[in-house]
């Protein structure tokens, strides 16, 4: 009852889940996190990549109030992480980036444990198809964590992290350790918990995983915030990979437009590569005799690795 | 408070066995000495092994000595012996490291992104400490007085409830006083190695430094640095009062380290 409650309540005043504002944080002479402005709405997934060092972690533990910020606020559903960080985090379920735990306890304890610490009781029904979805079962629960493989610990800060079906999930690196089955697992549980509305703050080096789950993308790069935009946005910068094939030989083209680049000309195939969109290339083609057209999906990959790799240069 | 409780009872839980065998082992050690102090009474012998102990000891022991060499005084030992002290006192830092490891492990990190104020993390510290020690002196008054009753019954004078209640008294205000230091170090540190060496380092240190004092003048000047100073089995043993002013020296060492240690936790990053 007091969990609905309280759930309601956040519901109740439309504000950001996540709302970053000027945040600055600094180790000694070196910036971890600078000027970091951010918001994440309600019921979005918004995927935080950086390369390693890039100040992710450093951002999430800021939020989580395991680290004060050196300038800057940053909030949980309009509560200050710092001043109201008992009230901000009982939204909040957290996967780290490695899980420290103690060998000689079991799963079922550090489970109990856990969610015993927080404020809302935890669903046992819930937990339990979480453990079925993630195919840890209560054998398993009893077993001591000493005799527990990576993914298997991977798969219980997964369920400690989901089990009180928190408001807000922050996710470091949440499909490292995973095998391919269990990483579908993991997606469908994110398909799950975003179609109940609940907002999923990811930090992921596996882009392929960030195209596929998240509404939003935010880099970083050396602690600034170099992008934020939307999956579909971002696809749309990618150029594309188009290949034509010819029922007979065609001549080379004098010139093509400013968006088209030559990747390879064949007197019955063409590969070019396209930024924006393909109707400029269809206009082109009239008259000549296309046998195929073949137009590779653009990938987020493409758009993403470049700014990993001007930031570093 | 919910919460606080369950972050209590979980970690009593990780240190169960260790503080279980820890009290056997020193009731067991009380019961021994009385066997030793049953001995030697019985042989009638206190007074030619007093004439085997080295001067320099009986120099440092002072008028003290006379009253050790007795069944009282060996039967008093569990309670200031250099090996129940020693192995208290790193259990006292045990302990009071316990943040520091938690830190150190990243466990830290999955409890306190819940609904937990950082205070209670340093106040299950202090409480752990404080229960682990009642129950530590529990378990030695109860091996003192199992072996009192089976072994030594009418051989010689029992040392009286209140001697050995002060003896306790005593000891345990110097596991306070080192489990403050050690909760402030540990409140500061992200390793639990080096809070506990820097403690067990401070400790050892200190009560060289006491010892040194007694029997070598120059080092009188500081010896007031020294918690063990503070530390007064033998007076006790040969009849006087502890000096009030020593108990609070070490129960104010103590909580000036609780002190701190709630300031630096919650200010650090974790």
């Amino acid at each position: 009852m007091v969990y609905n409650l309280r759930i309601e309540r956040v519901e109740s005043a439309p504000q950001s889940a996540i709302s970053i504002r000027a945040l600055t944080k600094r180790y000694g002479r070196l910036t971890a996190v600078r000027d970091l402005n951010l918001e994440v709405e309600q019921g979005e997934v918004v995927g935080f990549l950086g390369l390693n060092g890039a100040g992710k972690t450093t951002t999430i533990r800021v939020l989580l109030d395991l680290l004060r910020p050196t300038s800057g606020q940053a909030f949980i559903f309009g509560r200050d992480c710092q001043k109201q960080g008992l009230d901000a985090r009982s939204h909040v379920g957290y996967l780290p980036g490695e899980m420290g735990l103690y060998s000689h306890l079991t799963g079922r304890e550090v489970l109990e444990f856990l969610a015993g610490l927080n404020r809302q009781s935890v669903n046992k029904e819930y937990r339990r198809r979480l453990q079925e979805r993630l195919r840890l079962p209560d054998g398993d629960l009893r077993r001591r964590l000493r005799e527990y493989s990576t993914g298997m610990k991977r798969k219980l800060g997964l369920i400690q992290a989901f089990q009180s079906d928190p408001q807000l999930l922050i996710l470091d690196e949440p499909t490292e350790g995973l095998d391919p089955v269990m990483q579908e697992s993991f997606y469908e549980l994110l398909a799950d918990v975003r179609r109940r509305g609940r907002t999923v703050f990811m930090s992921s080096h596996v882009l392929s995983e960030v195209e596929r789950v998240c509404d939003r993308i935010a880099l970083l790069r050396r602690g600034e915030l170099v992008l934020l935009s939307s999956v579909e946005e971002i696809r749309n910068l990618a150029a594309r990979r188009v290949r034509i094939i010819f029922s007979e030989d065609v001549a080379a083209p004098m010139e093509l437009p400013r968006e088209f680049e030559i990747i390879e000309i064949a007197p019955r195939a063409w590969s070019l590569r396209i930024e924006g969109p393909l109707g400029v290339l269809i206009n082109r083609l009239a008259g000549l005799p296309v046998k195929d057209l073949q137009v590779e999906e653009a990938r987020l990959e493409d758009v993403l690795i470049r700014y990993y790799r001007e930031g570093a240069e | 408070m919910k919460g606080a409780l369950i972050l209590l009872a979980h970690s009593f839980k990780r240190l169960r066995t260790l503080v279980l065998i820890m009290g056997t082992v020193l009731a067991v050690f009380q019961i021994f000495l009385i066997l030793i102090a049953r001995s030697i009474e019985r042989s009638n012998t206190f007074d030619q092994m007093s004439a085997l102990i080295p001067p320099f000891v009986r120099q440092l022991m002072g008028p003290s000595f006379t009253s050790f060499m007795s069944f009282r005084g060996i039967v008093s030992l569990g309670y200031f012996h250099l090996a129940v002290m020693g192995s208290l006192i790193a259990l006292a830092i045990a302990i009071a490291t316990m943040p520091a490891s938690e830190i150190e492990m990243g466990y830290m990190d999955l409890m306190l992104v819940r609904p937990i104020a950082r205070h209670w993390v340093i106040t299950r510290s202090i409480a752990m400490l404080l229960i682990c020690e009642l129950f530590l002196f529990a378990m030695m008054m109860m091996g003192t007085w199992i072996g009192l009753n089976l072994l030594a019954q009418k051989i010689a004078a029992w040392p009286q409830p209140d001697f050995i209640l002060l003896l306790v008294l005593n000891l345990g205000l110097l596991l306070i006083c080192w489990g403050g230091v050690a909760l402030a170090i540990g409140a500061r540190s992200r390793r639990r190695g080096m809070a506990g060496s820097i403690t067990g380092l401070l400790a050892l240190v200190t009560f060289l430094l006491d010892y040194v004092a007694r029997a070598w003048q120059p080092a009188e000047a500081v010896a007031w640095l020294s918690p063990f100073k503070y530390f007064n089995p033998l007076e006790l043993l040969m009849g006087r009062d502890i000096p009030p002013h020593n108990l609070w020296v070490l129960a104010g060492i103590g909580l000036a380290g609780f002190i701190l240690a709630y300031i630096f936790f919650s200010r650090r990053d974790i």
